[in-house]
């Protein structure tokens, strides 16, 4: 699972520089704080590496139909769980489906699954958390005793519900969207409530900030102060904790295939061909190898690049 | 880091040990035959359970008045508890003579009285078993439990002797002592069960009669079944049966394959392939139909040409292919291997002729036939065959299919208000020996049938086969029902009938593989 | 100082926990043990708490919001569960409207929702969960108290694995701040985030069952069965763990009280280990309360693939069963657990650090 573990990750990384940090970040202007973190971003190899390879990923999704050598759906019965050929360069699975393809195809889908819920979760967490921690007192109170509410319910369950009910709601009829948006819509419920508590925390402190008071001062409303000055300086924070959320997503999402209530085939995505491979390990490596590498290379690159962020948005941890 | 060292060193040594041949509980490996059972079951109380895992281990705990002879290629019953019995004319009042050398596993002896008690439980409303429809035949039975009538001796249950019970039933049923061999029909001990309440089924107070009992019940985790030393048969040659309750596939294959399982009951569909191929392997026909069904109230299935057009265009051979797997295609309603089995009736696979019948629908060609949707529940080999059939119709008649998966419980419900898919898929094993299992199903009073699909002829045809005894005229009377069904209305498409393969360690001898699949493990013995 | 004696203390409260459960395995007791241990866990931290702080006014109002909590939860699930379709007693045999007026009679299921809702959460505050529909005549809470500590036993011991892995990678990744032993030790722990538990499973599966030959496959009836699931399950949070305490012994190495510490020549084995060590591990261990709660959800796979008797499969299987009982009983279950921890968690920091007060 992860979900929980993987914002607190972030959260708690996050919180170790505000108390040291706070100072130093008040004397920094948001643009030239931008501009040094990139220039720190930049001196870290593994970092970039890993942002090339994530770049890479995504344009073998987005080119999928063009880059694959047939369609994801394609059978060929007379050629069943054959191994790596010059025909199939990963071999083919039960129904003589090109692994390759399956693999570029999947990619597509795990991509599009982690970052669109990665976008819902960084659209209702930020607007959540900023009116959270912007207004204070009784909102702020009521609305962070909403989300504590929800997070103490089991994420499993919570997400599996949400899944079957989304799911048989009747409103999609194109099987592939209807599975993807209901994933989509069960990852979403429990992804923005890790955002939520950290951008509220990030406002609350930068209110605090001697520049926000200033502004405040100054007599400019608070619309412009929180658009303009609050929140350049808590993306930050929000990238690293995206960046932390989408393998996360990917995972959960390979965790609900195990489960049988994910994306199943003829659609691909990288759970599906995990979820298709594992079981026989033994018999047919090839079925696992190469999606297998697939997830964790991604994973890592994320992860890495997750670091990396962190690292160059936190000077005082280089 | 040392610590850690030293820990996992320890947890080696211990592991030095996993090889012995003491098994979970202390009995023996090499006096004990080791089952998948697959997944708890949900209940032991045999009036109350309807899974597989539950009647798999009733089976081996109990017995019925009657037994299956698997011998036979009609399935017929043979005696168990009942030592025979006798139908009047008209198959309708029924007498069993009991056997009374059976004592039960606490020393009581078996008594008519039991059966009658059994017989009452599942009936009762207040039991709300499950399978209590099995007595629905009997006289009166249906009232008494929809609560209509208070008094149990207004059904149609009589006791003559201590050993001798006679029923009556409601209509003449040629078959009815098949049926007492489903575990719902099983006596019980009143007394035990009023005892203990919903924990008689555990180990220190369950009392049973059959060739195994049961020893311990680990939930989740493992069942011990212990030989009957005062079973009133032929006693069980293995001393110790150890259900195990692994559910994952491949993890079952892993303990088979480290000898941790004796018989592996579910192969991976992945590697059937190379699975077939060891001399582990067999495979047994069983008596299920996979079937796929129109509802005739969506258009454009309301055209029964359509129906036909698409019945004759698809190969069922190929689907078996896709599958990969060892499936009869189906012909008949009934599947292989039981009366009214029939390898000439229904539509066979013929493009020509589906075009034919096409072109006699009221759409005359295939652009014109609205799009109809394929409903099925999500799983991977439902998906494998749906796709298989969109293309075939696709290429076959030109015909347009959109699949639709929903989740089991979901699919459930759309069959019940049978609305919202054009043709739908129904798996069907036979809970008894007998065609009309399978037949009843498209009645127009059956909960089963999804199609929408009434004729009074075929309901009249099967009732009349219900109470016929003469074998032959029984044939005729289905044979003319799945006419009806298949070919004049072709409301339903047979595709397969079942083949249950597993694997079997060579040490064991003896397993009976049967068409019921029925798990029987007394006949079981263990060779070095 | 108070609160490095408390500190001290607490170190040697979880060593012994951790002890215990090994000795435990070893010597094939089971499962009440545990549930003693848990219990001293949290009953003592609550009366240190108290006796320290007085704060038995701020406790009650936990457990009153807490209460709170768990009505919402209940009310949330049980309408999300009567909104998916298809009712508990369906099956592939569909069942004669007689048979399902008897079942609907016996469970309460033909009564308005209002009323099964109320009748519901009449029983919930007698302390009754209810029977499963789908275990005939199995109540809730024997479900969950034959399954449960199977699954806390395979989650204490993940927990205990990742600490014990996961500080000192932690540690040493610091301690040797941009060298080829911190990016090793970190590539080490980011890999065991960037596999699912179901492939890495496998992969073990298949490595110390078949190629090596040295442990079995699955189930879960000594030490030599749980080293794989155990290793499986504990690989991530290991992970988490160690990226937690390299983040925060960073944090403390920077401060300025090591600077002072260096700067009066003590050895750098002293600073490590007495100041930095003790200070950096406040905040890994206050995230044991939401890492048992994941750990415990994600133990479904481990159990599946290791044919573990927990309680996972019930998350999934209750679902699709439509049981209900069983599906509130344990989405209750798991939030009791998670308000719980972090319950305990929130009391232990007070207890490890004076300097913060709850009330």
């Amino acid at each position: 699972m992860g979900l929980r573990t993987q914002t607190i990750e972030s959260q708690e990384l996050l919180t170790t520089k505000d108390k040291v940090g706070t100072s130093l970040m008040a004397k920094i202007q948001s643009h030239s704080l931008w501009n040094e973190s990139i220039k720190r971003l930049k001196k870290n190899k593994t970092a970039i590496i890993s942002l090339y390879f994530i770049i890479f990923v995504v344009l073998v999704a987005a080119l999928a139909p063009v880059i694959a050598p047939y369609p994801y759906d394609l059978q060929n019965v007379d050629a069943t769980l054959q191994g790596p050929s010059l025909k199939y360069l990963l071999g083919t699975d039960a129904l003589g489906r090109d692994i390759l393809s399956r693999l570029i195809y999947g990619a597509r889908i795990s991509m599009a699954i982690a970052v669109f819920t990665a976008l819902v979760s960084l659209f209702m967490g930020t607007l959540y958390g900023a009116v959270s921690g912007w207004f204070g007192g009784k909102v702020d109170a009521i609305l962070m005793r909403l989300v504590d509410t929800l997070y103490s319910v089991p994420a499993l369950v919570l997400l599996v519900l949400a899944k079957v009910v989304i799911e048989s709601s009747g409103y999609f009829h194109d099987p592939e969207f209807r599975a993807l948006f209901s994933i989509f819509g069960a990852l979403s419920i429990y992804g923005w409530m890790g955002m939520a508590r950290i951008v509220r925390g990030q406002v609350l402190q930068a209110k605090e900030m001697s520049y926000v008071e200033a502004a405040r001062a100054l007599g400019i409303q608070q619309f412009s102060i929180v658009s303009r000055h609050i929140i350049p300086n808590i993306l930050g924070p929000v990238i690293v904790t995206l960046t932390f959320q989408i393998p996360s997503n990917v995972m959960f999402e390979s965790f609900l295939s195990f489960i049988g209530l994910g994306l199943q085939p003829p659609f691909s995505s990288w759970g599906v061909l995990a979820n298709e491979g594992w079981r026989s390990l033994r018999s047919f490596p090839h079925l696992i190898l190469s999606p297998g590498i697939a997830i964790f290379l991604t994973m890592l690159a994320f992860n890495m690049l997750g670091d990396g962020l962190r690292d160059a948005f936190d000077p005082k941890m280089k | 880091m040392k610590s850690l060292i030293v820990l996992v060193s320890l947890f080696l040594v211990f592991s030095g040990c996993t090889k012995s041949s003491k098994l979970k509980y202390g009995v023996d490996r090499s006096e004990t035959l080791i089952n998948n059972l697959q997944t708890e079951p949900p209940s032991l109380d045999w009036h109350k359970g309807t899974d597989t895992t539950s009647s798999e281990v009733v089976g081996n705990i109990m017995e019925g008045l009657t037994a299956l002879d698997f011998d036979d290629p009609n399935l017929k019953p043979v005696p168990a508890l009942a030592l025979n019995w006798q139908g009047d004319k008209a198959s309708r009042v029924w007498t069993f003579t009991l056997r009374e050398d059976v004592k039960w596993t606490d020393g009581v002896l078996f008594e008519a009285q039991q059966v009658a008690d059994g017989w009452e439980r599942l009936l009762n409303p207040k039991t709300a078993a499950q399978y209590s429809y099995f007595l629905y035949p009997i006289k009166n039975a249906k009232a008494y439990n929809e609560g209509k009538i208070k008094d149990f001796s207004q059904v149609g249950i009589k006791i003559l002797a201590k050993n001798k019970i006679q029923v009556t039933l409601e209509e003449p049923m040629s078959f009815f002592p098949s049926i007492l061999n489903h575990h719902s029909t099983f006596p019980i001990r009143k007394d035990i069960v009023e005892k203990f309440g919903d924990r008689w089924t555990n180990p220190e107070n369950i009392v049973t009669l059959g060739a195994y009992k049961l020893s311990k019940w680990d939930h989740d985790d493992a069942i011990l079944l212990e030989r009957n030393e005062n079973y009133f048969g032929e006693k069980a040659k293995t001393k110790y049966v150890l259900e195990r309750m692994i559910q994952e596939q491949s993890s079952a294959l892993n303990a088979f394959d480290v000898g941790d399982l004796d018989i592996l009951q579910e192969l991976p569909s992945t590697e059937l392939g190379i699975l077939k191929k060891r001399k582990e392997y067999v495979k047994t026909p069983l008596l299920g139909i996979y079937f796929y069904g129109f509802n005739i109230k969506q258009k454009p299935l309301d055209d029964a040409n359509i129906r036909r057009a698409i019945a004759a265009a698809i190969d069922k051979k190929e689907i078996i292919k896709v599958l990969n797997g060892e499936q009869i295609p189906g012909s008949s309603f009934v599947p292989n291997g039981m009366l009214g089995y029939e390898i000439d009736v229904g539509i066979p696979y013929n493009v020509e002729k589906a075009k034919e019948y096409l072109a006699k629908s009221s759409y005359k060609t295939s652009d014109k036939v609205p799009k109809i949707t394929l409903l099925f529940n999500t799983n991977e080999n439902h998906q494998k065959m749906a796709e298989n059939v969109q293309a075939q119709l696709k290429k076959n008649l030109g015909l347009n299919i959109e699949l639709k998966n929903e989740e089991w419980k979901v699919l459930l419900d759309r069959y019940k208000v049978k609305k919202g898919y054009g043709i739908y898929r129904l798996g069907w094993i036979a809970d008894y020996s007998d065609p009309d299992n399978f037949m009843q199903i498209m009645t127009s009073y059956s909960e089963n049938n999804h199609t929408n699909w009434q004729n009074p002829q075929y309901d009249e045809l099967v009732k009349k086969a219900l109470s016929e005894q003469e074998v032959q005229k029984r044939k005729d009377y289905y044979k003319e029902a799945q006419k009806i069904l298949l070919e004049e209305a072709a409301a339903v498409v047979p595709i397969y009938t079942y083949v249950h393969s597993i694997l079997v360690n060579p040490r064991v001898r003896g397993y009976k593989t049967n068409p019921m699949d029925q798990k029987i493990f007394k006949t079981v013995e263990l060779v070095k | 100082m108070e609160k490095e004696k408390l500190f001290d203390a607490y170190k040697i409260f979880m060593g012994l926990m951790a002890l215990m459960g090994l000795i435990m395995s070893f010597f094939g007791f089971g499962i009440p043990f545990f549930w003693t241990t848990f219990g001293i866990l949290v009953l003592g931290s609550f009366i240190v708490v108290v006796i320290k702080q007085n704060m038995l006014s701020y406790l009650l109002k936990r457990c009153f919001e807490a209460g709170i909590t768990l009505f919402i939860i209940a009310t949330l699930v049980f309408l999300l569960l009567r909104l998916m379709p298809g009712g508990p007693f369906d099956a592939e045999k569909a069942l004669p409207p007689e048979v399902m007026a008897n079942l609907a009679a016996k469970y309460n299921l033909d009564a308005p929702l209002y009323q099964q809702f109320f009748q519901y959460m009449n029983q919930l505050v007698h302390g009754d969960l209810g029977e499963s529909y789908k275990y005939i005549g199995r109540p809730v809470s024997t479900i969950i108290g034959d399954t449960f500590p199977v699954s806390f036993q395979l989650g204490v011991y993940a927990l205990i694995l990742s600490y014990l892995v996961g500080i000192p990678l932690g540690v040493i990744a610091a301690n040797k701040h941009n060298s080829w032993l911190d990016s090793s030790s970190m590539f080490v722990a980011m890999s065991g985030v960037s596999l699912p538990s179901f492939l890495t499973g496998a992969i073990f599966i298949f490595l110390f069952c078949f190629q090596w030959k040295l442990l079995p496959p699955g189930s879960w009836e000594g030490p030599s069965f749980y080293i794989l699931p155990v290793l499986t399950l504990g690989l991530r949070p290991a992970a988490i763990i160690a990226r937690l305490t390299r983040s925060s012994v960073l944090d403390v190495i920077r401060s300025d009280f090591v600077r002072t510490a260096y700067a009066k020549g003590l050895s750098q084995r002293v600073i490590l280990f007495k100041h930095v060590l003790k200070n950096s591990l406040i905040p890994v261990l206050t995230y044991s309360g939401p890492l048992i709660a994941d750990i415990l959800s994600g133990a479904f796979i481990i159990e599946m693939i290791f044919s573990i008797p927990g309680m996972g499969k019930h998350l999934i299987l209750s679902v699709t069963n439509r049981d209900y009982p069983l599906v509130l009983g344990l989405a209750l279950l798991f939030s009791v657990i998670l308000v719980l921890c972090n319950l305990v968690v929130d009391l232990f920091y007070a207890v490890v650090d004076p300097r913060i007060q709850l009330a």
